[in-house]
C-alpha cells in the first residue's frame, strides 16, 4: 500500500491501516527520537506516542508532498525540540558563570582516525552534561536550530541562550578532556 | 589556542552521532509500545465517531482476526461492526503489558506487533 493509500484508509478509520501505519513507520521514529534524547531515554516512549497522536490529529492536511516517512520525522522533530524548548526554559543553574572563554588547543579530529571512538567520545561527554547543556548543545548543533529560532522558541534573549551555549560548551570542552 | 566555539561544534557534528553509545540504537520499537500506540490510535478514532465497519475492511481485503471475523458474519447492522472490539479483547492487554506477548491469533495486530 502506497502513502496516500494508506493515508485515505487512515483517514477512513480503518483498524487495520491503523496497525499496518504504527507497525510501519514505528521504528523509524523510535529510532530519532531516543537518539536525541540519549543517554536519558525515559521519555521516548510518551514522545513517540505523542508523535502518533499527532500524526492522526494532523493527517488531514497530509499533502504527500514528501513521504509519510519524512512527514512524519517532521513532526517527530518538532516533539523533539519541544522537548529541549522546555528544558531550556526551566531556571538556570546557580553555579557561578566563569566568563573566561574555553580557550585551549583547537581539537584535531583528524587525528583520532576512527569516527566511531570520535563518536563514542562525543556521547559520553554529552552524557555527562546536565541534562539542559546536553539539550542546548543537540538542539544548536545536532538539530542546527539557530540561536534566534532557540530564543524564539524558548521566549529567552539570543544573548541568554548564546550565554547558556557558552556554558554548555565550555563543560563540554571540560568534559572531552577527562574523557 | 582557540576557542570551542560554533565551527568547533559544526566540525564535529559532521564526523558523529551522538547515538554511538546507544547500544539499541538499531533496536526496533518494543512492542507493547506498538501496541500502546495503536490502541490509543483506535481510541481516538472511536472518539470522533465509528470506526470503518469489518465489513469494509474485509471487502478492501484486509484480514479480520477470529473474533472480528465472527462478528463480521453476524447478521447485525453495519453500526455494531464499527465498534472498537479491539478495547475489549485480552489480546490488547496482553500485548500493551508484556514485552513479549504469546498472542498467535492470525490478522491480530497486537499479535503482529509482538511476532514482528
Amino acid at each position: 500500500m502506497g502513502d496516500r493509500e494508506l493515508v485515505d484508509a487512515l483517514l477512513g478509520k480503518d483498524r487495520k491501516a491503523t496497525a499496518e501505519f504504527v507497525g510501519r513507520y514505528s521504528d523509524a521514529v523510535y529510532s530519532y527520537v531516543r537518539s536525541r534524547l540519549i543517554p536519558h531515554t525515559d521519555r521516548t516512549d510518551d514522545l513517540v506516542q505523542e508523535v502518533f497522536m499527532t500524526a492522526w490529529q494532523q493527517l488531514g492536511s497530509f499533502r504527500a508532498e514528501s513521504s509519510l516517512h519524512t512527514w512524519l520525522l517532521a513532526i517527530a522533530r518538532h516533539k523533539v525540540q519541544d522537548h529541549y524548548r522546555a528544558l531550556l526554559r526551566q531556571p538556570a543553574s546557580l553555579e557561578e558563570w566563569d566568563e573566561t572563554p574555553a580557550l585551549i588547543s583547537m581539537p584535531q579530529f583528524d587525528d583520532i582516525l576512527d569516527a566511531q571512538r570520535l563518536s563514542a567520545k562525543v556521547a559520553l561527554t554529552l552524557a555527562a552534561l546536565s541534562e539542559q547543556y546536553r539539550a542546548a548543545l543537540l538542539w544548536r548543533y545536532w538539530e542546527n536550530c539557530s540561536v534566534r529560532d532557540m530564543a524564539q522558541r524558548t521566549n529567552k534573549t539570543e544573548k541568554a541562550i548564546e550565554r547558556l551555549l557558552a556554558r554548555a560548551r565550555k563543560a563540554f570542552k571540560e568534559g572531552w578532556d577527562h574523557v | 589556542m582557540f576557542e570551542w566555539g560554533d565551527d568547533t561544534f559544526k566540525s564535529l557534528v559532521k564526523r558523529t552521532e551522538p547515538t554511538a553509545l546507544d547500544k539499541d540504537k538499531e533496536a526496533k520499537t518494543p512492542a507493547h509500545l506498538k501496541a500502546k500506540i495503536y490502541s490509543r490510535l483506535l481510541s481516538i478514532q472511536s472518539e470522533t465517531g465509528p470506526l470503518a465497519s469489518l465489513t469494509a475492511t474485509s471487502t478492501n481485503g484486509r484480514g479480520l482476526c477470529v473474533f472480528e471475523e465472527a462478528v463480521r458474519i453476524l447478521p447485525i447492522g453495519e453500526q455494531v461492526k464499527s465498534l472498537n472490539f479491539c478495547k475489549v479483547c485480552h489480546a490488547r492487554l496482553l500485548g500493551e503489558k508484556l514485552s513479549k506477548a504469546l498472542i498467535y491469533w492470525k490478522n491480530c495486530p497486537y499479535a503482529d506487533f509482538h511476532r514482528s
